[in-house]
């Protein structure tokens, strides 16, 4: 079976194989219908397949009468932004975000710029298996209209809010990896308005992704060769749409992205007291900062759209993700890989410190993340059959299979945008993070 | 439901050898439109794939449907933007593309829309590719392109100059420029809206626009019939403009209006055409078997032979581009001269019928009345259509002694008047039409063939 996600996170799947212009016409006829026409925002990032999936969505959508404001090549965090700026009834984001090039996905947005909830989803998806969608008159199709200054709007707002002279006075010199993504144009934006002196690598919109995309820091190969030589104060590494971040270090260190929220939460907190949201599968290094600033810290399912309405619901001043997705509530309810950057860049300019040294403070974990390939149709029951071997320990069912000791964690659960199961332990040493995952792959494996 | 009701019910969709037509809102759903454009795009196999709309409502959600299915079917579409049928029948052939799709429903109301399939040779596709596209579409096996081969859309501004240029380095511009016409033209807010303007500017013409705005909201029935010619009419009369031109929604169809503001009748836009053309080059005429008995006239006077077709457009153009024929048509008000480009173009029309006009020491309407006259009367009779054809045929054995032409349902030439009857390819209706020197015969004949058919029906 080829890869194809229908799902909270929307619809994903591999351009020429599953993902084809007739379903992409059916989910935004189904979006359309049930925004039940009105202004809709999209957006996307820069794969080469934009234009047929674009192409497919409008037309969809003028077919349903809903208005389409048109943002262009623009990263998800702004898209999200701009909707509530504009007051808009909702949007779709073209971008399948860290997966490779050859994938594309729509990602449904709602007024408030935050993504379709689970019961939303749920909804547009009886929608979309109905099929029967909403049929604008000839005289009441929709419009498309061209909007060019969302990154310019956007970065107006960011700044104002990172109240940046701190920054500027340091002159800070940041490489960042746009790894041929959404973000080029407004990373250039944002570091000439926080004074920093930028070196933008894989910059140009090529529409297939000169590496993997993911954030990791497997993927700072790169980056970090570029980091040392040019004496960089930090570098960045953003995914195709920027809603995430990985930091490498001024010694050309990758970090692991799990440091991203660590670095913030610990930041953020120091200013705010507040709950603090991240999911099962984030480093015990967001136990450790809740604890020193005696805040809530409430774990979701694996998903922004789930960490994102805790975060509303419990008021959290920050969440996030050990991806390397960072949401601060004062801001916009949304993981942004721009938020994360200045805030980074800010607390270099506060602490005095260098990232390397921001990195050693926090407390120090080794996990170990592993993805097994695996069909869609037995990816389910084979986690079910790997909880036997669990039935003693402290083990928690809220999204795949969590089960954790006093000095390590071990996660297994279902990706929700590809066909893998992944496999993450934490643990205080690395050979017992290495051995729980170990062993988890080979019953796994056994299973399928 | 009565006969009109299933008829127009039946109509909503119509997927056949001319493309695909429906109406927005029912039946031409953005769905069905990625499909065909899939289906093209695997039928003609990639490459460079022309694009090109009309002014209708509707034109971004089909063109962005077109796009959405071309680019996945692994073609690189290629966009006109609103232009004119002619303009991207002319640039597909000289574009190097494989193929092109004009979204038009031409003459139809405001609220349809439809496919066009143009093939590498600026032509429509001709009953056998249309066949074989069809397959394609109801296989529904479409090639399917990943993200690595995924084209992009380009833009195409030229393709209106270059299709003016076509007409007008084949007319005498200096002669028509030096006669400071003033024309009056109504664009009824279709395709040729921002063309016909500047078109006759260049030829010196003081232009008095009518229905210019490209905005798809037809201000009439777009088919240019003398009914819907009103509003030229009057413009023509109080501003005393020299003639009227009137094109359809996508402007492949003119029709004529004299200086007085009377019609002249859109079967007597090629009839003129025909009288210019052969007076300047001889050669043989090609047009369907409906079209008027005058150009068999005219093209006697000029020593020159008709060849007669069935009806449709591709089968007028397979035959010019067969016989060389120097110039044809058909009967409503679509001129094909075959030097500009084997297809209806209403702007090789008028620059013919200006040059002509230019040439002459008569007005339009003394032009239109030497032109050999006669009466046409057209109508239909509702028919089930699994009935059509053996009615049809029936007739046929009714005048097996007049030697009728069966080339397309059955014709039969009388002295005075011919008949026409044919079953129709996309209604429950058999159409008539009957010609004549005068009404009065014409009528007479008319009446005489309902009779007929009446009388089958009941026996069928």
């Amino acid at each position: 079976m080829q890869p194809l996600k229908i799902d909270i996170s929307g619809v994903r799947g591999v351009v020429g194989e599953t993902l084809l212009p007739e379903m992409i016409v059916n989910f935004a006829c189904a979006y359309g219908t049930y925004m039940k026409s009105g202004k809709i925002g999209i957006g996307y990032d820069t794969r080469a397949s934009r234009e047929m999936v674009k192409s497919a969505v409008l037309s969809g959508l003028i077919s349903t009468g809903c208005d389409i404001v048109d943002f262009g090549i623009c990263p998800t965090p702004i898209i999200q932004y701009m909707t509530r700026h504009l007051k808009l009834k909702g949007a779709i984001a073209i971008t399948a975000s860290h997966n490779d090039s050859n994938w594309n996905a729509l990602k449904f947005i709602k007024s408030d710029g935050t993504f379709l909830n689970f019961y939303e989803g749920e909804e547009l998806l009886d929608i979309y298996h109905q099929g029967e969608f909403f049929k604008a008159a000839w005289d009441r199709l929709g419009r498309v209209s061209e909007y060019d200054d969302a990154i310019d709007i956007y970065m107006g707002r960011l700044c104002r809010y990172l109240q940046p002279g701190k920054i500027r006075a340091k002159k800070l010199k940041v490489a960042v990896d746009n790894c041929n993504g959404a973000g080029g144009r407004a990373t250039k934006v944002l570091m000439d308005k926080l004074g920093c002196k930028l070196v933008l690598i894989n910059e140009e919109i090529t529409g297939v992704f000169s590496h993997d995309p993911e954030p990791t820091a497997a993927n700072m190969e790169q980056l970090s060769s570029v980091v040392r030589p040019i004496k960089a104060d930090v570098g960045f590494m953003l995914d195709a749409d920027v809603d995430r971040v990985a930091v490498c270090t001024e010694k050309g260190v990758p970090l692991s992205e799990e440091y991203t929220f660590a670095l913030l939460a610990d930041y953020i907190l120091s200013k705010k007291r507040g709950p603090v949201v991240t999911n099962l599968s984030t480093s015990m290094m967001l136990d450790d900062i809740a604890g020193k600033y005696g805040v809530k810290l409430v774990r979701t399912k694996i998903g922004q759209a789930y960490i994102i309405e805790q975060m509303i619901s419990e008021k959290g001043v920050i969440s996030g993700e050990g991806s390397g997705s960072v949401a601060v509530g004062d801001f916009q309810h949304a993981s942004d890989g721009f938020l994360a950057m200045g805030l980074i860049l800010k607390m270099l300019a506060e602490k005095k410190k260098k990232v390397s040294q921001l990195a050693e403070m926090l407390p120090r974990y080794y996990m170990v993340k592993r993805k097994i390939k695996c069909s869609p149709e037995v990816m389910y029951s084979a986690i079910e059959k790997v909880q036997d071997y669990y039935k003693a320990e402290n083990i928690d069912l809220t999204d795949g299979i969590k089960v954790a000791w006093k000095d390590h964690w071990l996660h297994i659960r279902a990706s929700n945008t590809e066909p893998l199961v992944r496999v993450l332990a934490e643990s205080t040493s690395k050979e017992k993070a290495e051995e729980l995952c170990d062993t988890a792959v080979d019953r796994i494996k056994a299973a399928i | 439901m009565k006969g009109r009701d299933v008829a127009d019910k039946k109509q909503s969709l119509k997927i056949g050898i001319s493309g695909v037509r429906g109406v927005i809102g029912d039946s031409l759903s953005p769905q069905l439109l990625v499909s065909f454009a899939e289906a093209f795009g695997s039928y003609v196999r990639g490459g460079k794939v022309l694009v090109a709309t009309d002014t209708r409502t509707s034109k971004d959600m089909v063109k962005n449907a077109v796009f959405a299915g071309l680019l996945s079917s692994g073609c690189e579409p290629v966009d006109l933007g609103i232009c004119p049928v002619p303009t991207i029948l002319i640039r597909t052939k000289y574009a190097a593309a494989s193929g092109g799709i004009a979204i038009t429903a031409s003459h139809n109301p405001s609220q349809w829309n439809a496919l066009k399939f143009v093939n590498k040779n600026g032509l429509f596709l001709n009953a056998n590719q249309a066949e074989e596209l069809l397959d394609v579409y109801h296989q529904r096996e479409f090639y399917k392109c990943a993200n690595s081969d995924m084209k992009k859309i380009r833009k195409d501004d030229g393709a209106i100059d270059f299709h003016m240029e076509k007409v007008l380095c084949r007319i005498d511009v200096d002669r028509i420029r030096s006669r400071k016409f003033k024309v009056a033209v109504d664009c009824c807010n279709g395709a040729a809206s921002l063309v016909s303007p500047a078109f006759l500017e260049r030829l010196g013409c003081r232009v008095i626009p009518v229905n210019v705005e490209p905005n798809g909201i037809f201000p009439h029935d777009p088919e240019p019939i003398p009914a819907n010619l009103k509003q030229i009419s009057e413009v023509i009369r109080s501003k005393k403009a020299d003639i009227g031109f009137v094109q359809d929604a996508d402007a492949d169809r003119l029709a004529v209006v004299d200086e007085n503001g009377d019609p002249i009748g859109e079967e007597y836009t090629l009839v003129m055409a025909v009288d210019h053309i052969l007076g300047k080059k001889k050669g043989p005429v090609v047009t369907n078997l409906s079209a008027t008995r005058a150009i068999d006239d005219i093209a006697e006077n000029h020593g020159c032979k008709v060849i007669r077709t069935r009806i449709g457009e591709i089968n007028v153009v397979e035959n010019i581009i067969e016989k060389k024929a120097v110039i044809g048509g058909e009967g409503n008000g679509g001129v094909i001269w075959p030097a500009v480009h084997p297809c209806r173009d209403s702007f090789s029309g008028m620059g013919i019928i200006l040059e002509y006009l230019s040439g002459s020491d008569l007005k339009i309407s003394g032009i239109a009345r030497n032109l050999p006259s006669y009466h046409m009367v057209k109508g239909k009779t509702y028919c089930e259509t699994a009935k059509a054809h053996l009615v049809v045929r029936k007739f046929k054995d009714l005048y097996r002694k007049d030697k009728p032409v069966l080339l397309d349902g059955v014709k039969v030439d009388f002295e005075g008047h011919w008949v026409h009857v044919r079953p129709s390819n996309t209604e429950p209706i058999i159409r008539v039409i009957v010609e004549a020197r005068t009404r009065k015969i014409a009528e007479q004949a008319y009446k005489k063939t309902m009779k007929d058919l009446a009388y089958l029906l009941k026996r069928s």
